[in-house]
């Protein structure tokens, strides 16, 4: 028998095409369209690292501006102060987030639930009031401003083309990096803990190790998003941190599909071309997304990606 | 050699309410000990106070000797104690093979393993198969849990706690809810486990359990009034009284 293409040979190559398709966009839309794609590639990474937490762990993050904004400070302030050297500011907002990380994590991945919840709420606005208080660093509700364009490899990434390139790595490489993880001793040793984490404890499972691991891993990743965010925008404020940026990425999650990786990063897409879309025409253009986040939700309970593994797997069978 | 589990004088108090009240067990190397009692009369408690998913209130759980009073389940299962729970908690998203490569991996602290495929990660893949063939899981191994027939998922619990290789097993009314015919075949598969394990057995079903105890605690109100081998606890009278006074005592 002739050799038999498999789902998995077929998602690969989907992928890649998608990767391809990607790097080769820049030559085909119009400069504004890139600048929209590039925000929305930082978003989708942001919403991934969400579904580390919400998807793959079981702990509702209700603060999930706390990393990205915390990020988007340190690689700002370092950027325009030290270096503007993108490894390097990386570096040093990486440490920022991870050290926040390792302690409040420590305390919030001791509770589960509404309390775990409101506990990452409540760092995040800890974070944004320290945001607006510590003026001499953060310059209040005006926020970071002139942080310059970051360079790398001997040369300044200008806007546009170089820097949306560097996006798109940085997206796929922390989506490679995160499907990895998800599919690994550790990842399913996160499920184990997600459906039942007595049973996970009765076979010599350290929940809270675990789950204090995956909050910090969120948390980098969330970081790198909140990097190329204040590289991109050139400055930072208060609003990064805002619990509504911690809403919107907790809708662009469930909207894209928990659990899915891929799912969180189309509905970060999504919701960041719909605001693009209806801001222009409507005063409240979260009704407008509100009402398809409903509708969406409602019909597909695991979101965009319900929808895509419901086709997916129908044009499996069909073949089969 | 110390014995695999003592428990000495163990209490758990809610409040004002002693569920568990100066409980003292010795469980010997190879042995089937069964905790037997009406029910709240604090078996369930002293289980979850051995296992970890209790704090006892006073008293001492020695493992092998090893004082291990207070630690969490997951250093205890390190420690070589296993436990299943009275309602079956499988992971019934994953395949059977999955749920036993999974305490595998804990075994082997592979847990933290974050770059390996979990697939080629499922170490001591053989041992897994080993015991899904003892416990006659084998057929099934690669089926969703939740696939599987109640009388399976409580083997695949047993199975699971197996993997661990544990020195001490604790089950928690293994046969809750089974068939005759699948009460059997734990009964069977427990009499089979003393060449690898101790266990220390709560169960309901009195004939499973004169069956295939070496030894009986029997228990009512948070105390032990009785302990010896089934043929005495049969004939004490006490136990009699305190235990079979409330249903029939011609049972017997």
């Amino acid at each position: 028998m002739a050799k038999i293409v498999t789902p998995a040979d077929c998602a690969q190559v989907i992928r890649v095409l998608a990767t391809a398709l990607l790097l080769m966009l820049p030559y085909f839309v119009a400069p504004f369209t890139l600048t929209l794609l590039t925000e929305a590639l930082i978003l989708a990474i942001w919403a991934m690292s969400l579904d580390v937490l919400v998807g793959f762990t079981g702990l509702v993050a209700f603060g999930h501006a706390a990393p990205f904004g915390l990020a988007s400070y340190a690689a700002g302030y370092f950027a325009r102060e030290v270096s503007p050297d993108f490894f390097a500011t990386l570096v040093v907002a990486e440490i920022v987030v991870v050290a926040v990380a390792a302690a409040t994590g420590f305390v919030a991945t001791r509770a589960s639930g509404v309390a775990f919840a409101i506990i990452s709420l409540a760092i995040a606005q800890v974070l944004f009031q320290i945001a607006v208080a510590w003026r001499p660093v953060t310059e209040g509700m005006d926020g970071l401003a002139n942080v310059p364009l970051p360079r790398a490899f001997g040369t300044s990434f200008g806007e546009g083309r170089a820097f949306y390139v560097l996006t798109v790595a940085a997206f796929v490489g922390a989506y490679a990096a995160l499907r990895r993880l998800v599919d690994s001793p550790f990842g399913h040793t996160l499920h184990a803990i997600r459906t039942n984490e007595g049973r996970a404890a009765a076979i010599g499972i350290n929940p809270r190790l675990h789950k204090w691991l995956a909050f910090v891993i969120s948390w980098a990743i969330a970081g790198l998003a909140g990097t190329l965010l204040v590289f991109m925008k050139a400055g930072t404020t208060p609003m990064a941190l805002h619990w509504t940026e911690s809403g919107n990425v907790l809708a662009m999650t469930i909207f894209g599909g928990i659990g899915t990786l891929f799912g969180p990063a189309i509905g970060a897409i999504t919701f960041d071309v719909l605001r693009d879309e209806f801001t222009s025409r409507f005063q409240a253009w979260q009704f407008v997304f509100g009402l398809v986040f409903i509708l969406v939700v409602l019909a597909f309970p695991s979101g965009i990606a319900g929808i895509v593994n419901v086709a997916w797997k129908s044009l499996w069978r069909s073949r089969s | 050699m110390a014995q695999p589990l003592v428990v000495q004088d163990l209490c758990k108090a809610f409040g004002a309410f002693r569920a568990v009240d100066g409980v003292n067990l010795e469980i010997g190397a190879g042995r089937v000990h069964s905790l037997i009692g009406p029910n709240g009369a604090g078996k369930t408690t002293t289980f979850n106070c051995i296992s970890g998913f209790l704090r006892p209130s006073g008293g001492q759980v020695l493992l092998g000797g090893r004082d291990v009073t207070g630690w969490p389940p997951h250093r205890l299962v390190a420690g070589g104690l296993a436990r299943t729970f009275q309602i079956t908690k499988v992971f019934g998203e994953l395949p059977v093979a999955e749920n036993l490569a999974l305490a595998a991996r804990s075994r082997a602290g592979l847990n933290l393993n974050m770059w390996r495929r979990a697939r080629s990660a499922a170490v001591a893949d053989r041992e897994s198969e080993e015991i899904l063939d003892l416990v006659g899981l084998a057929d099934q191994a690669a089926l969703r849990a939740d696939q599987l027939g109640h009388g399976d998922k409580r083997v695949l619990e047993v199975a699971i706690a197996l993997v661990l290789r544990p020195t001490v097993l604790l089950l928690d009314e293994p046969t809750a809810g089974m068939s005759t015919a699948e009460t059997a075949r734990i009964t069977t598969l427990v009499r089979s486990l003393v060449n690898r394990t101790s266990v220390l057995l709560v169960e309901h079903d009195i004939e499973m359990v004169l069956a295939i105890s070496d030894e009986i605690t029997v228990m009512t109100r948070g105390r032990v009034i009785a302990h010896g081998t089934p043929d005495a606890i049969v004939r004490d009278a006490g136990v009699q009284e305190a235990y079979l006074g409330a249903t029939e005592a011609s049972f017997w």
